[in-house]
């Protein structure tokens, strides 16, 4: 993928990140944040080398997210993880982060 | 996102499943009743995952003897020497104080499954609306001639965790050097595909840091192949050269003998005097699913894959070991996933909550050497017929150090991950 679509997929997901909000769309977060909890901590808290993720901006987890599905990062496990998320999913997923505050 | 006819069909009998209770959640007149049978990494999870998200709908009680868990996964680096034995153990305070869960610290005696109630060793009985069975594994002591529980005390499996697993690394660490160990590894399907190669690796670290060069470690597989085989041989050819010798079917001809009392293995092909015996026996589904008659002919327990629920009995799921998980591997990883998609199911069976489509995935990492771990994972989706893997990895024997050093950092916030999952 070009950067210029990669770009105008990210804009496209952010544009569809603010109907999150709604109760429906929370849940599918929720839902699909259990996944990322089997190694990234709902705490804020990185160990080792899985960094944290809680309370990031939604574009900075989009752009990994799709970073990783598209194989410009080339995690296999995150790859693993990404490559089945459609661009809903993407934006719930960063929703449901942004909205969460890391516990120091 | 995608939802196939089957997800509708099934949020509907999920529906229709609160009405034929009487919907009594509905009106807050009762909880729904959840009961979780092992605490383990797929019971920790469903019973965290269902009491904290169900606002208090859903009364859960978590059925666990043990007062702390000690983690299976992470055993074979404890006995490398690279964790104490307390970093792999963990409390279920969290969940009780944090989520709300009931514990109950015994053992389970049995299920009346017509009554849904579930009895405790301590005579009580508890009634369920919906029953969560996650027993792990149990052994098959007799799959091996001369292996019993009490021939595990000179031959030790450590293939549960506690006693078993110290027992076994004060026995590494005994081994003179020239001294030969010979590791008996399970038929498919077991706990821990990787586990017994990533043990041997661990075994040759522990000789080899420690001026035991000379040590032999012989593998008497009951497989000709094994999980990420063509990474780990490689891997101890490079590190522990000449140290370990992995030998199949068709080369030792099948264990004929097991004599403790003189640490004595006979096979076909050879007899062995060894100064340290690893059985790992064949194995089933814990004791209670089988008790239950929950399991059929493969010894687990089978599922439907779009809830895990037992398709023998609807108000059952199993989860984790104990479960036939199709093409997923029996792993903490893969427990954990399944719990996730049990507890969904669960509340939206019970507390009328959104369903949604099942998704599965796992990674194994494995270490072999300071720095040099390898992984192997996928992902999964249901189909009728089993959880089905939709695509995969494993890691190359061409890694560079910089990518297995990374795989074990990896591996180390995975392990504080799940944890943190289970009992935070």
């Amino acid at each position: 993928m070009s950067i210029e679509a990669v770009a105008r997929l990210i804009a496209s997901i952010l544009a569809l990140a603010p109907g999150f909000a709604q109760a429906a769309d929370a849940e599918l977060g929720q839902y699909l944040s259990a996944e990322c909890l089997t190694c990234h901590q709902l705490s804020g808290h990185g160990t080792g080398g899985i960094p944290p993720i809680v309370g990031l901006p939604e574009d900075h987890i989009v752009e990994a997210l799709l970073a990783y599905k598209t194989g410009e990062r080339s995690n296999e496990v995150m790859h693993n993880i990404a490559a089945r998320l459609s661009t809903e999913e993407i934006a719930a997923l960063a929703a449901y982060f942004a909205a969460h505050k890391p516990k120091h | 996102m995608r939802i196939n006819r089957r997800h509708f069909l099934a949020g509907a009998t999920a529906a229709a499943g609160t009405a034929a209770l009487g919907m009594p959640f509905a009106f807050g007149q009762a909880r729904a009743k959840l009961i979780v049978i092992g605490g383990g990494a797929a019971g920790a999870t469903v019973a965290k995952y269902v009491a904290k998200e169900s606002g208090g709908a859903i009364e859960v009680t978590l059925v666990e003897p043990l007062t702390q868990y000690a983690t299976c996964f992470f055993s074979n680096l404890y006995l490398g020497g690279f964790r104490s034995y307390e970093d792999n153990v963990h409390s279920y305070d969290a969940l009780a104080g944090t989520h709300g869960v009931k514990i109950q610290q015994q053992a389970a005696a049995g299920i009346d499954r017509d009554k849904r109630e579930v009895t405790l060793a301590d005579g009580t009985v508890l009634p369920y609306d919906r029953l969560v069975v996650s027993p792990g594994i149990d052994l098959k002591f007799g799959s091996i001639e001369g292996y019993s529980e009490a021939a595990a005390e000179k031959m030790p499996h450590a293939w549960k965790p506690g006693a078993q697993t110290k027992l076994l690394k004060a026995m590494i660490d005994a081994v003179p050097d020239g001294g030969l160990v010979v590791m008996i590894a399970p038929p498919n399907p077991f706990r821990c595909p990787p586990g017994p190669y990533e043990r041997v690796s661990m075994m040759a670290h522990a000789f080899k840091s420690s001026g035991r060069d000379k040590c032999r470690i012989i593998i008497v597989d009951a497989k000709d192949k094994f999980s990420k085989q063509g990474v780990f041989q490689p891997a101890w050819e490079k590190h522990y050269p000449g140290m370990i010798e992995w030998l199949t079917p068709d080369i030792h001809g099948g264990v004929k003998s097991l004599d403790p009392a003189t640490n004595t293995v006979v096979t076909d092909f050879e007899t062995y005097k060894a100064a340290l015996v690893n059985v790992i026996p064949a194995q089933t589904a814990g004791k209670i699913a089988v008790d239950t008659g929950l399991t059929n002919e493969s010894g687990f327990c089978p599922i439907d894959a779009f809830s895990m629920k037992s398709k023998l009995d609807p108000n059952i799921y199993v989860v984790g070991d104990a479960c036939n998980p199709g093409d997923m591997p029996k792993s903490a990883f893969a427990a954990n996933s399944q719990a996730k998609v049990a507890a969904m199911s669960i509340r939206a069976e019970l507390a009328g909550a959104r369903a949604f489509p099942a998704r599965f995935a796992n990674t194994c990492w494995s270490l072999v050497e300071t720095d040099d771990c390898i992984k192997v994972g996928g992902r999964y989706e249901p189909t009728e017929e089993k959880i089905k893997q939709v695509e995969g990895f494993v890691s190359k024997p061409t890694d560079t150090a910089d990518i297995r050093a990374q795989n074990y950092q990896e591996s180390l916030g995975w392990y504080a991950g799940i944890t943190a999952d289970m009992f935070s």
